[in-house]
């Protein structure tokens, strides 16, 4: 019997009155929570590229000669390492072009003592063990130094890492509060309505038919809760995207809401009224069978 | 079509209210339940209604044993029943042209059908200005009016009705009276449960009487069905749609 759910139930005394605004308030911070998730799982994906490729070692010497014996050594050592791809001397002519915002234009061999700059590529295998190379590199090379950004980058990147779980965590959560809250609504619902529900069972009236009604109503719930919170939310990523964009290029942009990618949360107010539904389906089917 | 064997009932965990129980009502028959107030006239007309099991006893329901219907087939015997309850359980916020669609929108009738009955019915109850006016709204009398159209809209096979004449003067009274005999005639079996001396006496029918939750039967008197007023009953004819 596939009909228009007959409506028995009163609009005006609602004991659920306040669903909707709950259900808001928990689609707000649920959108809010995941697309964070998203931006901080981009950010993730920019910058551990970064982070694998490469890498810099300089070696600063002022006797040029003990310098190159240095850098020879390092690169030796460096590519005998696993996980290198290649290792390679940057040219003195590069080196001066990197310096010369600070120092301005110099010729080359103008006796001032120029660190060794060597580059290194990495593969994606992973095997590369930076803590490793730099205990090695102490004793073969003691005036070179590895740029550990790229091992500071590494914590950042564990950190953002456990935030993204987190955020995620934070979401299954407001699921699992907003199932809760929609189960309490529908017993004060039935609650409420429990004359009328006894009144149509004495008519004759299905338990499918009353639980309908309900269906409905927790269907409209969702929807007009959801639209609501996320509607509001749209406002904030949307600001926040903004304001991002503005900023510019940068480490913590990667990690915000980007504008071409927060259009999914519109699709948030259809599933938070499809878990109303369902949710105050069961609960409601549930009540029904021990009534009269 | 109904009977009752060594039917007992109580509430909860209390003693038996209603104790042994025999009585059988055939197919179009018509019986006032009269009774102190207390005895149990309330409860048997529950039990009848099925919106209680008896806790012991046998109950054989259109032919079948009650013990042996499960909760979902309830509802299609409950659609063949009409109640019009003591304290007439309207719900509040639909209007009166709700509240007397309502079993026929259960049962899924169609629209045009429902408006046709419905305003054919209030306006022989004498509602026809008060259609769609909420039960908060209505006298007593009126909301009794409206409980007794939403009972009897669907022509239902057993109709039950507890003090349906309560609230109501003499002549409107006998004026409801006369609906339920009207329908009576058509089939319903028809059960009324009355302080009422007088609406006895001019029915003249067979009486159940209670006390103290023990039944006895008064035999009916001779002149049974009379219908001393002239007035014609809606003109329905009874539908024999999904009754089995
Ligand atoms: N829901 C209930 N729970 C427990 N006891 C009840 C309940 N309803 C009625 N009773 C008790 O059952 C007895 C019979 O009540 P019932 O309502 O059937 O009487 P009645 O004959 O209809 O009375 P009245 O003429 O005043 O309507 C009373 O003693 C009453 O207190
Ligand atoms: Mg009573």
């Amino acid at each position: 019997m596939l009909k228009r759910p007959l409506n028995f139930l009163s609009a005006d005394k609602q004991s659920d009155a306040l669903l909707p605004w709950v259900i808001s308030v928990m689609l707000f911070l649920s959108a809010l929570a995941l697309s964070f998730a998203l931006g901080v799982n981009r950010g993730l994906d920019s910058w551990s590229k970064g982070l694998t490729s490469t890498l810099t070692i300089q070696v600063v010497h002022s006797d040029t000669i003990e310098r190159n014996r240095q850098a020879e050594a390092t690169i030796k050592m460096v590519r005998a390492t696993p996980g290198v791809t290649s290792a390679n001397i940057m040219a003195d002519q590069y080196v001066v072009s990197l310096l010369s915002p600070w120092l301005g234009n110099m010729p080359i061999g103008s006796g001032l003592p120029l660190p060794s700059l060597i580059d290194v590529t990495l593969d994606d295998s992973g095997d590369f063990n930076l803590d490793s190379l730099k205990s090695r590199l102490n004793v073969a090379a003691p005036d070179a130094a590895l740029d550990d950004h790229q091992a500071w980058m590494r914590q950042i990147l564990d950190l953002a890492g456990i935030l993204e779980v987190l955020l995620i965590a934070i979401v299954v959560m407001i699921t699992l509060c907003t199932i809760t809250i929609v189960i309490f609504g529908c017993r004060a619902g039935l609650a409420a309505h429990q004359d009328t529900i006894e009144i149509m069972h004495l008519m004759g009236a299905e338990d499918t038919t009353i639980a309908s009604a309900f269906d409905r109503r927790y269907l409209q719930h969702g929807l007009k809760g959801g639209a609501f919170g996320v509607c509001i939310a749209s406002v904030v990523l949307y600001g926040v995207a903004y304001m991002a964009a503005r900023m510019g290029q940068g480490l913590l942009n990667a990690a915000l809401p980007d504008l071409n990618t927060v259009w999914w949360v519109l699709l948030l107010p259809i599933l938070s009224g499809l878990l109303a539904m369902i949710t105050a389906r069961i609960t409601i089917r549930r009540a029904l069978t021990d009534m009269v | 079509m109904i009977s009752f064997e060594n039917v007992g009932m109580r509430y909860d965990m209390g003693g038996e209210i209603l104790r042994d129980i025999n009585f059988t009502l055939d197919r179009g028959s018509f019986h006032f339940l009269v009774g102190p107030s207390g005895a149990g006239k309330t409860s048997l007309l529950k039990l009848l209604y099925l919106a209680f099991r008896p806790s012991r006893g046998l109950v054989n329901y259109f032919g079948h044993d009650l013990s042996n219907i499960e909760r979902s087939g309830l509802p299609r015997l409950r659609r063949r029943i009409g109640v019009v309850f003591q304290d007439f359980r309207l719900l509040e916020h639909l209007s009166a042209f709700d509240n007397v669609a309502l079993p026929l929108r259960i049962q899924g009738a169609q629209k045009k059908q429902i408006a046709e009955h419905v305003e054919e019915l209030l306006a022989w109850v004498g509602l026809q200005d008060r259609m769609h006016a909420r039960p908060a709204t209505l006298s007593g009398g009126e909301k009794q009016r409206v409980a007794i159209a939403r009972a009897i809209i669907n022509k239902p096979d057993l109709l039950v009705a507890d003090e349906p004449t309560g609230n109501v003067d003499p002549d409107m009274a006998e004026r409801l009276m006369h609906l339920f005999v009207e329908l009576n005639k058509i089939g319903t079996t028809t059960v009324v449960a009355t302080h009422d001396e007088n609406l006895v006496k001019t029915v003249g029918a067979p009486i159940l009487q209670l006390s103290k939750g023990e039944l006895s039967h008064i035999k009916a008197r001779p002149d049974k069905h009379t219908t001393p007023y002239g007035q014609k009953a809606p003109s329905y004819k009874r539908t024999k749609g999904e009754q089995s």
